[in-house]
């Protein structure tokens, strides 16, 4: 049972810009899904979306919370 | 980039700089952080058992709800916290789970029980006030920017808990009576609590390097009046005594009684005619902590256990 990072996305209204809001440890994309919307209820979103931080590519840093494959089994 | 000196990056930090990562940190930098973070992090999860025990005394369920949900709201707090210990290093199984209950750093004034609803919401009037305090002053300048981002969420809601607190202390003490009398017994054991959870007064405050890092703007000193300028004239516009009064020629807020005073913990009272204490006896008491500590850890850590005994036991009876 290994909880993984997930990086939380969301946009408050529609045309809004999609910004990183928080973070979540979860043990499936499914568990993530709902601590996710749980945790960050403070909006009303109009869409939020998990993402594995193992997942993130970084493109132009070396270093940071996205930078290799840190969030992996942490 | 790599800064090498501890000088080096408190002065860029002077000049505006936003630190976005763990490699961008000194040692010094890291460990002042680790230190707010922590003291942060476990006033937030404190604050749910402290919080869920007394909601047991909600006058309904409606009210129960309410309280329930900032619980729920305090968990998603320290939650985030942690996950920022944890981006500069820090584990947090470790830190819920892996600690004594006296190694945790929250305010003593999360180590006491809230003995009925007066209790929890001038707890939610009082101590979510201190955390607004606090954490807008951090908010406002903090050099750390992945925990200004964070806090806007924080903000939010503590604002909701704050405002839970102030609409029921309201509504008890235009109730009168005995209503009145309860929230007037809560004020009177919590109003010092909350300006000892402030700490050592600017005179005798030791250099900590808070303020050169800028992980926060305000003195001790200056966050205690910025607490007082809202509590005081709501205590004051609802009745209930307070041991502090507004001095217009200083315009300052002054405390009626001796500070840093000792605390009956059996009694839930001050002794004030004990007069004037020592800081080095407050971080005495401070250390040996509150008759709650044990208990509030305890709660958060058996969870664990219980859950994982529970499935052991599932998976051996098949
Ligand atoms: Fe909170
Ligand atoms: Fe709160």
């Amino acid at each position: 049972m290994i909880e993984r990072v997930y990086d939380v996305f969301a946009r408050k209204h529609r045309g809004d810009q999609l910004a990183h809001i928080g973070y979540v440890d979860a043990l499936d994309d499914e568990m993530a899904r709902v601590y996710a919307w749980k945790t960050y209820d403070e909006e009303n979103w109009f869409e939020m979306c998990v993402i594995r931080r193992s997942n993130i590519i970084p493109v132009n840093r070396q270093d940071g919370p996205f930078s290799g494959s840190k969030g992996e089994g942490e | 980039m790599v800064l090498s000196n501890e000088d080096e990056l408190k002065q860029k930090i002077q000049d505006g700089y936003i630190v976005e990562s763990r490699e961008e940190m000194t040692e010094g930098y890291r460990k002042a952080l680790i230190v707010q973070l922590t003291v942060q992090a476990d006033t937030e999860l404190m604050s749910a058992p402290a919080y869920w025990m007394a909601a047991r005394h909600a006058p309904s369920t409606n009210t129960q709800v309410s309280a329930h949900a900032i619980i729920q709201d305090e968990l998603a707090h320290a939650n985030i916290a942690y996950r920022l210990l944890e981006d500069i290093g820090e584990s947090k199984e470790q830190l819920v789970y892996g600690r004594q209950p006296h190694e945790f750093k929250h305010p003593y004034g999360f180590d006491q029980p809230l003995d009925n609803w007066a209790d929890l919401v001038v707890a939610n009037g009082f101590f979510d006030r201190a955390g607004i305090t606090l954490l807008s002053d951090v908010y406002q300048n903090t050099s750390y920017g992945p925990l200004k981002r964070a806090l806007v969420k924080v903000d939010m809601e503590e604002t909701f808990h704050l405002r839970h607190g102030e609409v029921w202390m309201r509504r008890l003490a235009k109730a009168g009576g005995e209503a009145k009398e309860i929230v007037q017994c809560s004020v009177d054991w919590m109003f010092p609590m909350t300006i000892e959870w402030f700490g050592l007064p600017d005179d005798l405050k030791r250099h900590s390097g808070q303020l050169d890092y800028k992980l926060k703007g305000l003195s001790n000193d200056e966050l205690r009046q910025v607490w007082m300028s809202s509590t005081v004239p709501l205590c004051e516009e609802l009745g209930l005594n307070v041991p502090a009064h507004f001095d217009s020629e200083t315009e300052e807020y002054v405390l009626d009684y001796p500070f840093p005073c000792e605390y009956d913990t059996a009694d839930k009272r001050w002794v004030f005619e004990d007069g004037e204490s020592t800081w080095d006896t407050v971080f005495k008491r401070w250390k040996g902590r509150g008759p709650m500590n044990e208990i509030y850890v305890e709660s958060i850590q058996r969870s664990r256990r219980d859950v994982g005994g529970w499935l052991a036991e599932k998976r051996q009876a098949y």
